[in-house]
C-alpha cells in the first residue's frame, strides 16, 4: 500500500495538473480548473510560477487594443488613478514593453526528455505498429523492464529498480521530511504539465486505453524521482517559496480590467438602445413560419441574423447537446464517444438503427463502410511491411503526386465532389435512445416519462409560447481538412462532436405523438398537430445547413422547400460577412473547408467575450460580432426560477470553461496553448508535440487564437455575463450554488443582472452577493494588496 | 508592420508564381522534345541534358506544390518570406547542381543546398531547439560536403581535368587505390544526405522545420544521393564499390522498416520510412540499376511528400487491439503464390527486369513478395465478395506496374545518354543473402516476431531518439 502521506501530497501538488484532453475530443476547459477554488489572481499567481508561464496578456495585445480603442481611456484612467498610478497610459504601455519573457537552459532538460520518451512510447493509441513491450502491467513496471536497456541511464541490473511504484518512492524520499513531499511532487509534475495532464484524463475518464494500460501519477512521479536521483538531477526545487508579485503584474491586471470594463459598457449599452424597440407586445405577434433551434456557441449569432433577416423566422439559443445527457455510438467506427457537457454524466445511450423503409440501403452502407476500413488497414499493412513497403511505394507513388496536386490545387472541387451525399447516413438509419445503465440489449427504450421530461425541459429553459408548423433543432459542427484541431472546433456542449444526432434524437422524441399527448396532459405544454420537429446541423466553416428531412410527410414539403432556399440565402450572405468577401463567398468557404493547407479554416469560439441569457429581442437588432453566447430565456414563464438555475449550472459553467480556455491559450499560447500549428509533430494519435518531441500540448493552438504571430484575434477577457431576470432570483440562485458563487466571488467570471421588475437595469455584481448598479465603479483599488497575500 | 505584412505577401506571391511557370516550362520543354533532349554545353561549366531537365521538372514541381501550400499554411507565420526565399535558394541550387560540369560549381552547390535546408530547419530562429537542430543538421551536411569535395577533387586533380564529364572520361588512367577512396569519399557525402544508418541521426532531428519544409526535405533532398550517385556511376564501377552500395543499403533498409515500426510520433514515422526507402535506393544503385533508384527518387518524393502534407490528419479515436494472428487456409496460399509469380512475370514483361540471370531479379523479388502481400490481405478480408476479391489484386498491381513501367521506361530513355547508369550485375552470393534476409524479414514482420523481444524494441527506440539538444533542451522564463 501506499504510504498515505504521500498520497495525500500527490493530491494536494496535482492541482497544479489540469486535464489535457486528446485531440479527437477536444474540450476547451479552463487548464487552471484545479485553482478554480481560489481568487483569479492568486490561480494565476500560482501557474505563473510553477508553469513558467504569462498569465497576463502580453504587451503588444494591450496596445493593439490601446490603438484600436478597445480600451476607453476614461476607463483606464480611473482604474490607474484609483491606484496611484498617475502617468499616461502610454507612459505605462512603455514601461510594461520593458519586460520580455527570456528563454533559459532547462535545468532539467535530460530528466524531461527521458521521461518524455517513455511517456510518449507508452500513452500512444495506436500510431505505433509495435507497441511498448508489458504495457497491459501498467507504467511502472513496464518502464521497469525496459529501463535496463535505455543508454540515456547509467548501466544498472532489473533488481537495482524497486519492484512497484510504492518502493521507488519510499526510496527516493528517504531523508526528506513529509512537508518537504508537497512540494517536490509539484515541482516535477509542472515540469511537463501536458503529458500529466494527460495521464490526469486518463485516470479520470477511465478511457479503454486506460483499463488496458494503466498509467497513474504515482507511476509518474515513482519514474522520474526514481530517475532523477539515478542521473543526479534535483529532487528537491531549491530556489525560494514567496509568491513575489512584481508592480509588472499589478498594471498588467489593471489594463486587462479596464478593457474588460470598456468592453461591458459597450455592451450594456447596445442592450439599453434595443430596450425601446423590445417592449412592443410579443402576445399579438403571429405565429412565424419555422422556428430554429441553435446551440449557445458564438458562431451562432451571426447565423441567427441572417436566418432571422431571410423570412419570418424565429431563432432561439439552447445548450447544443439539446438537454440528452447521452453518449453516441457511431456506425462509422463501432466507437461510443460522449455526446453532453464534460460536467454531465451521460444517462443515455444514442445508437442507429435502419429505418424501416431502408433496410437494404443500411446493408449496403455497412458493407462499403467495411471496405473503406479495410482499405484504410490494407494500406497500412502495404506500407508497413517489408518489403512491401518499396514495391508498393513505387507502384501507388504515381497516384501521390496525382493526389498531391489536386488537393493543393483544387480543394474546393473536391469538397463538393465528396461532399453530395453527406446526409445519406441520416437518411438511412434512425437514432434510438437507451439508458446507459441497461446491459447491451438493443430495442429497449426509455420509459415515455423520461422522454416527455426531455422534450420538457426543452420548453421550459428557452420559456416558448407558441410554435412554428416547422420546429428545427440545429445542431453544430465544423468542416477542416488535415487538422489535428478539427474537433475543437465542432460542438463544445457535446464534448467536441458535432451536435447532429442529438438534434435528431430530440426532434425525433418530440414527433411521438404519445410523448406530445403527456406533455398536454401532464404539464400543460401543447404541440399543435401542425407542429413538426426536425434535426439538422450547421456547419460552421461554410454555413451551409443541413436538414435530417428524410421522414417529413409530404404536408410539410412545401414550407420546408422554401425553408431550404432561405437557408441557402442564408449561407450566401453569411459567408460573405464572416469572411469579408463580397463574391463567391460558398465557394471560398468550401475551399477553406477542404483544403489541406489551410490553418485557420473558421475561428472557433475565438472573440468570445459575453454571455447572455434572455429572449433574442434584447440582441435581435444588434450585430454582436459572434462575441455572445446567447441561451433563450423567458423569466415570466420560469416562475420558479428552476429554468434559470438550471441554465446557471450548465451552460454558464460551460461558457467559463470555453472563455478561460481561449484566455490562457491567448496570454501563452506556448505554455497554455498548442503553440503554432506548423510545426506540430503528432504523437500517439491523441496529441501534438512540438518539433522533435517533448511536451504534448494542451490548449488551442496559435492559429485558433490570433490573426499572426503578433497579431491579436481573441481579446482575451474573462467572461461577462447578462442575465434577464429579477435580481432577487439571481441571487436566491446564488445563494443555493456555492460553486456559482465562488466563480464570481473569484472573479473568473463577471455577473450583471438586468431586472425587468426595475425597468431593466443592469446592476453589477460585486462581492459576496453584493450588487451595484452604479457599474463602472470597481474594486481594483484594492488590487496590489490583494495580489500580495 | 503593415508594410512588412505587404511585402512578405508579395515575395511569396511572386515566388509561388515564378515556381509554377518554371515548372509548366520544364514540364512543356521534357514533353516536347521528348525523347531525344537535346544536350547542350556552356564552356566547360554547365551541361544541360535529358536527365537535368528531368530533376528540374521535379524539384520545380516539390517546390512550386509546396509554395501553394504554404501560402495558406504559413499564412500569419513572422519569417513567411524568409521561407519562400530559402525555399526558392534550395531550388536554385539543386537545379544548378545538375547542370554543373565544372566541379567547383558542382560542390558548391552540393554545399548550398546543405546550408538552404539547414536554415530551413531553423527558419524559426526565435526558438532554440530549431536552432540547435539546424546547427546539428549543418554539420552533418558541411561533412557531406568535405567528403564528397575531397573525393571528387582527388580525382581532378589525378587527371587534371575539372569537368565532370573529363574526369569520368579518364577514369580508366587513374589508379585503382586513388578511385577506390574517391568512391567511398563518394559513397560517403550520399548517405550523409540519405540519413542512412549511421547518419541518421540528423533527420530524425529536423522537426523543427515548418511541415511543408519536411516535405521538401523528403521529397527532394534526402534523395540528392541518387542524383549524386547517378552522375558518378562510372566511379563507383572503376572502384569496385557497388557491393557496399548494397550492403549498406539493404541494411539500412531493414533496420529502418522495423524502426518504424515502433515510432509514435508521425514525423518520425514517416522519417524513418524515408530512411528505409533511401535504404532501398541506395539499394538499386548498388544492383547497377541507377535509372531504377532515379525512378524511386521521385515516386518516393510523390509519396513522401504527400505524406507529410496530410500528417495532420492522423489524429483518431480508436480502441486498444491485439495483433491478429495470421492464419492462411491452403487455397489462399494458392492464390497468392500464383498472383505473385504472375505479378513477377508481368513486371519482368514491362520493365525487362529479371528476364535475365542477374542482379535485376532481385527487384522482381520484391515485385513477387509485393503483389503476393496484396493479394493475401485482400483474400482474407471478409468484407469483400468474390468477385471484388477475383479482381482486386489483379487491378492493383496492374495498374501499379503500368505507371511504374512507363516512367521506368521514360526516365531510362531521358538517362540514356549517360554512361554506365543501367548494368545489371551478375548475381553474387551478397545479392542472394540478402534476398535471404529480406524474405526473412518479411516473415518476421509477417508474423509480429519481433514482439518477443524486448530489448530490441529499447535498442531501436534509442537508435531513433533526435539529437537530445533538440527536446526540451530550453524553458521560457515568465515575466
Amino acid at each position: 500500500m501506499i504510504n498515505p502521506i504521500i498520497q495525500k501530497s500527490i493530491e494536494e501538488a496535482s492541482q497544479v495538473v489540469g486535464k489535457t484532453w486528446p485531440l479527437y475530443s477536444f474540450v476547451t476547459s479552463n487548464p487552471l480548473s484545479g485553482y478554480e477554488g481560489m481568487p483569479f489572481k492568486n490561480a494565476v499567481n500560482q501557474a505563473r510560477k510553477f508553469l513558467n508561464a504569462n498569465v497576463f496578456p502580453e504587451t503588444n495585445l494591450f496596445r493593439q487594443a490601446w490603438e484600436k480603442g478597445e480600451i476607453d481611456e476614461k476607463v483606464l484612467l480611473e482604474l490607474l488613478k484609483e491606484n496611484q498610478l498617475l502617468e499616461s497610459p502610454e507612459y505605462y504601455l512603455k514601461q510594461m514593453a520593458t519586460y520580455k519573457k527570456s528563454d533559459a537552459t532547462n535545468n532539467h532538460h535530460d530528466l524531461d526528455r527521458i521521461m518524455a520518451k517513455w511517456l510518449a512510447a507508452f500513452m500512444d493509441e495506436g500510431l505505433a505498429e509495435w507497441e511498448m513491450p508489458n504495457k497491459s502491467e501498467g507504467f511502472y513496471s513496464a518502464w521497469r523492464k525496459l529501463a535496463v536497456y535505455d543508454t540515456d541511464l547509467p548501466k544498472m541490473t532489473i533488481g537495482e529498480i524497486p519492484k512497484t511504484n510504492t518502493e521507488a518512492l519510499n526510496e527516493v524520499l528517504n531523508g526528506y521530511s513529509a512537508a518537504d513531499f508537497t512540494k517536490i511532487f509539484t515541482y516535477h509534475l509542472a515540469a511537463l504539465p501536458g503529458w500529466t495532464g494527460y495521464i490526469n484524463y486518463r485516470s479520470k475518464s477511465n478511457s479503454q486505453w486506460q483499463q488496458e494500460y494503466p498509467i497513474t501519477l504515482e507511476d509518474y512521479l515513482a519514474v522520474r524521482l526514481w530517475i532523477a536521483q539515478k542521473i543526479g538531477a534535483e529532487i528537491y526545487p531549491e530556489g525560494n517559496d514567496s509568491l513575489t508579485i512584481s508592480s509588472l503584474s499589478s498594471l498588467q491586471y489593471i489594463w486587462l480590467k479596464a478593457w474588460e470594463k470598456s468592453w461591458q459598457k459597450e455592451l450594456i449599452n447596445v442592450l439599453d438602445n434595443q430596450q425601446i424597440s423590445s417592449s412592443t407586445a410579443k402576445k399579438e405577434e403571429q405565429v412565424p413560419d419555422a422556428q430554429l433551434v441553435f446551440c449557445i456557441d458564438t458562431r451562432s449569432e451571426l447565423i441567427r441574423r441572417h436566418v432571422e433577416s431571410k423570412g419570418h423566422y424565429e431563432t432561439f439559443g439552447y445548450a447544443g447537446f439539446f438537454g440528452i445527457a447521452m453518449d453516441y455510438e457511431s456506425l462509422k467506427d463501432g466507437l461510443t464517444r460522449k455526446s453532453c457537457p464534460p460536467i454531465l454524466n451521460s444517462a443515455y445511450h444514442v445508437s442507429e438503427v435502419p429505418q424501416v423503409s431502408h433496410t437494404e440501403k443500411a446493408q449496403a452502407y455497412k458493407q462499403s463502410n467495411d471496405v473503406s476500413n479495410f482499405k484504410e488497414y490494407f494500406l497500412k499493412r502495404m506500407k508497413n511491411m517489408l518489403p512491401s513497403a518499396f514495391g508498393y511505394v513505387e507502384g501507388a507513388g504515381f497516384f501521390y503526386g496525382m493526389s498531391l496536386i489536386a488537393r493543393t490545387l483544387m480543394p474546393g472541387y473536391l469538397y463538393r465532389l465528396n461532399n453530395k451525399n453527406r446526409a445519406d447516413y441520416e437518411a438511412v438509419f434512425e437514432p434510438q435512445i437507451r439508458n446507459t445503465c441497461t446491459t447491451e440489449q438493443a430495442h429497449i427504450t426509455i420509459p415515455l416519462e423520461e422522454k416527455v421530461a426531455i422534450v420538457k425541459g426543452a420548453f421550459d429553459l428557452m420559456g416558448w409560447e407558441k410554435l412554428a408548423p416547422l420546429v428545427l433543432f440545429i445542431g453544430h459542427g465544423s468542416h477542416s481538412a488535415n487538422n489535428p484541431f478539427g474537433s475543437s472546433l465542432d460542438c463544445g456542449a457535446c464534448a467536441a462532436s458535432p451536435g447532429r444526432h442529438n438534434a435528431r434524437m430530440l426532434a425525433k422524441i418530440a414527433n411521438i405523438p404519445k410523448v406530445r399527448q403527456a406533455l398536454k396532459e401532464n404539464h400543460n405544454i401543447e404541440i399543435p398537430n401542425s407542429t413538426i420537429f426536425i434535426g439538422g446541423e450547421h456547419n460552421t466553416t461554410t454555413d451551409a445547413i443541413l436538414l435530417f428531412d428524410s421522414e417529413i410527410p409530404d404536408s410539410h414539403k412545401e414550407q420546408l422547400q422554401k425553408l431550404k432556399l432561405d437557408l441557402l440565402k442564408t449561407q450566401q450572405t453569411a459567408t460573405q460577412e464572416r469572411l469579408g468577401v463580397a463574391n463567391n463567398s460558398v465557394s471560398f468557404a468550401n475551399k477553406k473547408a477542404n483544403n489541406w493547407g489551410e490553418t485557420r479554416p473558421e475561428w472557433g469560439l475565438a472573440k468570445n467575450a459575453g454571455f447572455i441569457v434572455g429572449p433574442r429581442e434584447l440582441t435581435k437588432n444588434n450585430n454582436l460580432d459572434g462575441r455572445c453566447f446567447l441561451h433563450s430565456y423567458n423569466w415570466e414563464t420560469d416562475k420558479s426560477g428552476k429554468a434559470l438555475e438550471a441554465i446557471m449550472q450548465g451552460p454558464m459553467v460551460v461558457t467559463q470553461w470555453i472563455n478561460n480556455h481561449y484566455y490562457f491559450s491567448t496570454v501563452d499560447n506556448e505554455v497554455f496553448g498548442g503553440g503554432s500549428k506548423i510545426t506540430h509533430n503528432i504523437t500517439g494519435k491523441f496529441a501534438v508535440v512540438q518539433g522533435n518531441g517533448g511536451d504534448i500540448k494542451m490548449g488551442l493552438p496559435l492559429q485558433s487564437v490570433k490573426q499572426s504571430d503578433e497579431e491579436m484575434y481573441h481579446q482575451p477577457l474573462r467572461l461577462s455575463v447578462i442575465i434577464n431576470a429579477p435580481l432577487k432570483r439571481v441571487s436566491e440562485i446564488l445563494e443555493r450554488n456555492e460553486h456559482l458563487k465562488n466563480l464570481l466571488d473569484n472573479e473568473w467570471i463577471y455577473l450583471m443582472v438586468m431586472d425587468p421588475l426595475d425597468g431593466n437595469k443592469i446592476q453589477h455584481y460585486q462581492q459576496n452577493l453584493n450588487w451595484d448598479s452604479t457599474s463602472q465603479k470597481s474594486n481594483t483599488n484594492n488590487v496590489v494588496e490583494m495580489m500580495t497575500t | 508592420m503593415i508594410l512588412k505584412n505587404h511585402l512578405s505577401l508579395f515575395v511569396n506571391k511572386i515566388t509561388n508564381y515564378l515556381l509554377w511557370l518554371l515548372f509548366l516550362g520544364n514540364l512543356t520543354y521534357l514533353i516536347y522534345n521528348f525523347p531525344n533532349v537535346p544536350e547542350w554545353y556552356y564552356g566547360n561549366v554547365l551541361k544541360i541534358n535529358g536527365f537535368t531537365i528531368l530533376i528540374w521538372t521535379l524539384v520545380t514541381f516539390f517546390s512550386a506544390i509546396i509554395s501553394s501550400y504554404g501560402k495558406n499554411y504559413l499564412k500569419g507565420f513572422e519569417y513567411h518570406s524568409k521561407f519562400s526565399l530559402l525555399c526558392l535558394g534550395f531550388t536554385f541550387s539543386i537545379m544548378i547542381f545538375v547542370m554543373s560540369n565544372h566541379v567547383s560549381l558542382l560542390l558548391t552547390m552540393w554545399l548550398l543546398m546543405g546550408i538552404f535546408m539547414s536554415q530551413l530547419i531553423g527558419v524559426d530562429s526565435r526558438w532554440g531547439e530549431a536552432r540547435e537542430a539546424s546547427k546539428f543538421a549543418l554539420k552533418y551536411f558541411v561533412a557531406g560536403s568535405l567528403f564528397l569535395g575531397a573525393g571528387v577533387l582527388l580525382l581532378a586533380f589525378q587527371t587534371e581535368a575539372f569537368t565532370l564529364s573529363e574526369i569520368i572520361s579518364k577514369l580508366s588512367d587513374v589508379p585503382q587505390s586513388i578511385t577506390l577512396i574517391a568512391g567511398l569519399c563518394i559513397i560517403t557525402a550520399a548517405i550523409i544526405q540519405s540519413a542512412i544508418y549511421p547518419f541518421h541521426r540528423w533527420l530524425l532531428s529536423a522537426m523543427t522545420a515548418p511541415t511543408p519544409a519536411s516535405a521538401l526535405m523528403h521529397a527532394g533532398f534526402v534523395n540528392g544521393s541518387g542524383i549524386l550517385l547517378a552522375l558518378f556511376s562510372t566511379v563507383l564501377f572503376a572502384s569496385n564499390t557497388l557491393i557496399i552500395l548494397f550492403i549498406i543499403g539493404g541494411l539500412t533498409a531493414v533496420i529502418a522498416q522495423f524502426t518504424k515500426l515502433l515510432q509514435v510520433n508521425v514525423k518520425q514515422k514517416l522519417a524513418c520510412s524515408t530512411i528505409a526507402q533511401m535504404g532501398f535506393m541506395i539499394m538499386q544503385c548498388g544492383l547497377g540499376f541507377f535509372n531504377a533508384a532515379v525512378v524511386h527518387l521521385l515516386l518516393h518524393g510523390f509519396y513522401k511528400a504527400y505524406l507529410f502534407l496530410s500528417a495532420g490528419e492522423e489524429i483518431g479515436h480508436s480502441k486498444p487491439q491485439k495483433p491478429t494472428p495470421i492464419k492462411i487456409k491452403p487455397l489462399q496460399a494458392i492464390i497468392v503464390l500464383f498472383f505473385g509469380i504472375l505479378g513477377a512475370f508481368l513486371f519482368a514483361y514491362l520493365t525487362g527486369k529479371g528476364t535475365e540471370l542477374n542482379s535485376s531479379i532481385f527487384l522482381t523479388l520484391i515485385v513477387a513478395i509485393t503483389v503476393g502481400q496484396a493479394t493475401y490481405n485482400i483474400v482474407k478480408e471478409q468484407s469483400l465478395n468474390l468477385f471484388q476479391k477475383s479482381f482486386l489484386p489483379p487491378l492493383l498491381f496492374v495498374s501499379g506496374m503500368v505507371t511504374y513501367a512507363l516512367i521506368y521506361k521514360g526516365v531510362t530513355v531521358l538517362m540514356s545518354d549517360m554512361p554506365m547508369v543501367v548494368v545489371p550485375l551478375s548475381l553474387s552470393v551478397f545479392e542472394i543473402a540478402f534476398g535471404i534476409l529480406f524474405l526473412a524479414g518479411f516473415f518476421i514482420m509477417k508474423l509480429g516476431v519481433y514482439r518477443n523481444y524486448p530489448w530490441l524494441y529499447a535498442k531501436l527506440l534509442n537508435i531513433s531518439q533526435p539529437y537530445k539538444k533538440t527536446v526540451l533542451m530550453y524553458k521560457s522564463k515568465s515575466l
